[in-house]
């Protein structure tokens, strides 16, 4: 049994959570919703750190809660990032790294200096919390976390309380943390952005409720699912790198369903690789458009069709072979073209919008 | 010498009982302050009311309960007579459990206090770096409550310094064993003796001046730390 | 900026009480508490409207208090030295007169102390012997002097606990915690103390005698309520209060 399955129920004052979830039992789990969701009391209720009276929580096949049974949180082998990173202030940085190497009785899984090298943080391993900035905070207290050689490691908001430049300066260590370790993380945010860069699967809560949840690329192109904050809805084709002209600095990516061509970052060939679209980038014919600056045209099928926000916006997903996008179509295009689900529709999708 | 023998007898007694009350305290109030500190007993503010008591109690009134308490027919003088031990009233050991009473809230209040502010996160963080309570309150809450502790000793030992009223009650005023320094000035007072009191008045004044000192000074360190 | 107002006239309105007509305030030796109670309730009834209020302790700390100035209008002493000397400083506006010898007993609430003479302090029951301190309590200079002359002194002293006055020596005794003590005889005829113990009187040949007298003081001789208090303790119901309860002057009782 390689999953997580998590059943709580649990009520507190002007707040009820209700969640019975399986979660794959690798790779990067995003629980995404608005504060008061929910997300970071069920993120508390698996570590064990709320007690949820009744529920039930097996990883892996290991009984963590159930009617019974209850493993404090000091007996779990995971680990945990709080939002701010609340550094012991009377240890040094290897002090605070140190405190759950003697303490952790699982076998390592990650060595002290891969997790120092993993953040980059080599440097600072004298000196008092005090004296870091927030996000050298942030990434001693994912260190830190990762040093216990935790069989899970839960995330909460880890760059909520980091302003853009800290996030920017994170994100690439977070990546590689995902691509370098096989460890199932469980990451709470409110950012679609951290989303898009850094999920596998996907979870959506409202009021202390899953809405929905599932592999990533397919619930973020769900229609049904409040996902959308700021100006557009995104989407996500994941695939890896094909080739790369470098007359025009283009890489190409192959995902299932198609290619699209993007700018050419260095990446290696054969390189898995996250393309975001963003749902303003892509347009739709019903005609195979020629002449047209556009690069990325592939052939799709329209699913389904949704109100977007403004009276006179929809969103519509196409499926392009076992992958989708969403488009975004004014209401007045979607009449002319009398786009119906089920119909076939060609797919332009700018390649200035993509990012890696 | 400008104090006289009974003086610095009287003198190094009350820095014994001062420290063997402090000491006791400090194994005894800390469980009690780090419980009142996390407890959300709904009966929790009865214990700390009940602790905090000695505060408003007058001392001779204090003194005279544990008189009564440690007398023959009292509860705990009937509970030292079946274990053995002698009366209490007259005995340095009486006078450190009295004290202990008496001094209670002031190594109590300041480490509640200390531990209060520590508040849930780092015992928490401890938790989920597989620290057992136990483990995270010596690792963690202690450390962390440092200054608290200081200032709950230095505040422990210069009240009982300066107790007088409990002693009154209890002492029985014996060289040695309960004349304390806050005794024996009061003694030179009754007796008209001005000039000798004036002395030993002195001398513990500069004295707790001098811990005083210590404790504000250290302070600004403390609380970087 | 109300608040301060309001504490304001509290404040005034606490002085204003306090200031009223004839009024007196007398110290007294903590030992004549029963006895002094009884003749100012007997003075009262028969001078309504004066307002006595009576202020017990030590009585060297009383005649250090008055010297400094304290508002006392008559004092009482245990010692007839301490107003002597306020007379010799002129801070007496009457002669000093006796009221009583202090007399010591020994008191007991656990043994018969009726049927116990010193000597009987050696036994090996009696654990604790309480005295008031004889460094400066009259009754505790004399109970040492007894103690001395009856050659118990140092057979006695590690039993000795020593109480700051003498209601603090009676207290350890009465509860319990020395099984006797030395105390004054009107503690011991005082009706708290009578009903729960004997008592045995100690002559007077062993010790020097403990003359008790009192004064109006330099500030009292202006109040006439002073001196008809004075006088009232002259009278036979006063006199038969302080018999009562052992104030007797030689050849009294």
């Amino acid at each position: 049994m390689d999953r997580i399955s998590a059943h709580f129920h649990r009520q507190w004052p002007g707040f009820t959570l209700e969640v019975e979830l399986e979660l794959p039992g690798r790779g990067v789990t995003a629980i995404f919703g608005q504060s008061g969701s929910g997300k970071t009391t069920l993120l508390r209720c698996i570590a064990g750190l709320e007690r949820a009276e009744g529920g039930r929580l097996n990883f892996k096949g290991e009984v963590w809660q159930d009617e019974r049974t209850f493993l404090p949180v000091h007996q779990r082998p995971l680990g945990y990032v709080f939002q701010e990173a609340s550094l012991f202030p009377h240890l040094t940085v290897l002090g605070n790294l140190r405190y759950g190497l003697t303490r952790a009785k699982t076998a390592p899984t990650v060595s002290l200096d891969q997790a120092v090298e993993l953040l980059g943080i080599g440097h600072l391993l004298a000196r008092k919390p005090e004296y870091l900035s927030g996000g050298e905070r942030q990434r001693v207290g994912i260190a830190r976390a990762l040093a216990v050689s935790p069989r899970l490691l839960l995330m909460d908001e880890p760059l909520a309380a980091l302003d853009l430049a800290r996030k920017q300066e994170i994100l690439p260590y977070l990546e590689r943390l995902h691509d370098e370790l096989a460890l199932p993380v469980l990451y709470v945010t409110h950012s679609p952005d951290e989303v898009a860069r850094l999920a596998d699967h996907l979870v959506v809560m409202e009021n202390g409720r899953v809405l929905g949840h599932g592999p990533l690329a397919e619930t973020l192109s769900r229609l049904d699912l409040p996902l959308q904050i700021g100006q557009e809805r995104e989407t996500v084709l994941v695939g890896t790198v094909g080739e790369r002209d470098a007359t025009w600095h283009l890489a190409r990516v192959d995902f299932p369903g198609g290619s699209i061509w993007t700018r050419d970052r260095a990446i290696p060939l054969g390189q898995r690789v996250r393309v975001r679209v963003p749902s303003g980038g892509v347009s739709l014919c019903l005609t195979r458009p020629e002449d047209t600056s556009i690069l990325n045209i592939l052939p799709g099928q329209v699913e389904e069709i949704a109100e977007d926000g403004h009276p006179g916006l929809t969103l519509v997903r196409v499926r392009l072979g076992e992958s989708a996008v969403l488009a975004r179509v004014t209401k007045r295009s979607l009449a002319a073209l009398a786009l119906t689900p089920g119909q076939p529709v060609w797919v332009q999708i700018k390649s200035a919008a993509v990012m890696e | 010498m400008p104090l006289s023998d009974g003086d610095l007898q009287a003198l190094w007694l009350t820095i014994r009982l001062a420290s063997m009350v402090t000491l006791i305290l400090l194994l005894v109030g800390t469980p009690i302050a780090w419980w009142l500190a996390r407890s959300r007993w709904r009966w929790k503010g009865v214990v700390g009311a009940v602790v905090a008591l000695p505060l408003v109690l007058p001392p001779s009134v204090l003194g005279f309960y544990l008189l009564l308490a440690m007398g023959p027919r009292g509860p705990l003088g009937q509970l030292t007579r079946t274990l053995g031990i002698g009366p209490l009233p007259f005995t340095f050991w009486g006078l450190v459990l009295a004290s202990v009473f008496y001094s209670l809230p002031f190594m109590v209040q300041p480490l509640q206090n200390a531990f209060e502010a520590i508040g849930e996160r780092f015992l928490e963080v401890a938790a989920t770096l597989r620290a057992a309570p136990l483990d995270a309150f010596f690792t963690v809450a202690l450390p962390l409550a440092r200054p608290g502790f200081l200032t709950a000793a230095i505040l422990t030992f210069a009240h009982t310094v300066g107790e007088f009223g409990v002693v009154l009650m209890i002492g029985g005023n014996i060289p040695g064993v309960s004349r304390v320094a806050s005794v024996q000035i009061y003694d030179h007072v009754e007796a008209m003796e001005y000039s000798e009191a004036h002395r030993m008045a002195a001398v513990m004044l500069i004295f707790s001046f001098l811990v005083l000192l210590a404790l504000y000074t250290r302070r600004p360190e403390a609380r970087k730390g | 900026m109300k608040l301060l107002k309001l504490l304001v006239l509290a404040g005034a309105l606490l002085l204003a009480t306090t200031a009223h007509a004839e009024k007196i305030t007398i110290a007294a030796a903590s030992d004549l508490k029963f006895a002094l109670d009884e003749i100012v309730s007997g003075f009262k009834a028969s001078q309504p409207g004066s307002e006595i209020e009576v202020i017990y302790g030590s009585s060297g700390k009383f005649q250090t208090q008055i010297q400094q100035g304290a508002p006392f209008d008559l004092f009482f002493s245990a010692d007839i030295a301490y107003p002597r000397e306020l007379a010799k400083l002129g801070l007496a506006a009457s002669e000093v007169k006796p009221y009583a010898v202090g007399r010591i007993v020994l008191w007991s609430n656990s043994l018969d102390a009726s049927k116990m003479t010193l000597a009987s302090l050696s036994a090996p029951e009696i654990g604790k012997i309480a005295i008031a301190n004889p460094l400066h309590a009259p009754y505790g200079k004399r109970a040492e002097e007894a103690l001395r002359a009856a050659g118990m002194w140092d057979k006695v002293q590690e039993k000795l606990v020593l109480g700051e006055n003498i209601a603090n020596t009676a207290q350890f005794v009465q509860t319990g915690n020395a099984q006797v003590g030395i105390i004054a005889l009107s503690l011991a005829l005082n009706p708290e103390l009578a009903k729960s113990g004997g008592y045995f009187l100690i002559p007077e040949s062993l010790h020097s005698p403990l003359e008790q007298g009192y004064i109006i003081t330099k500030l009292g001789g202006a109040k006439p309520l002073a001196h008809q208090f004075a006088d009232y303790l002259g009278a036979k119901p006063a006199q038969d209060i302080m018999k009562k309860y052992g104030f007797v002057l030689p050849g009294g009782k």
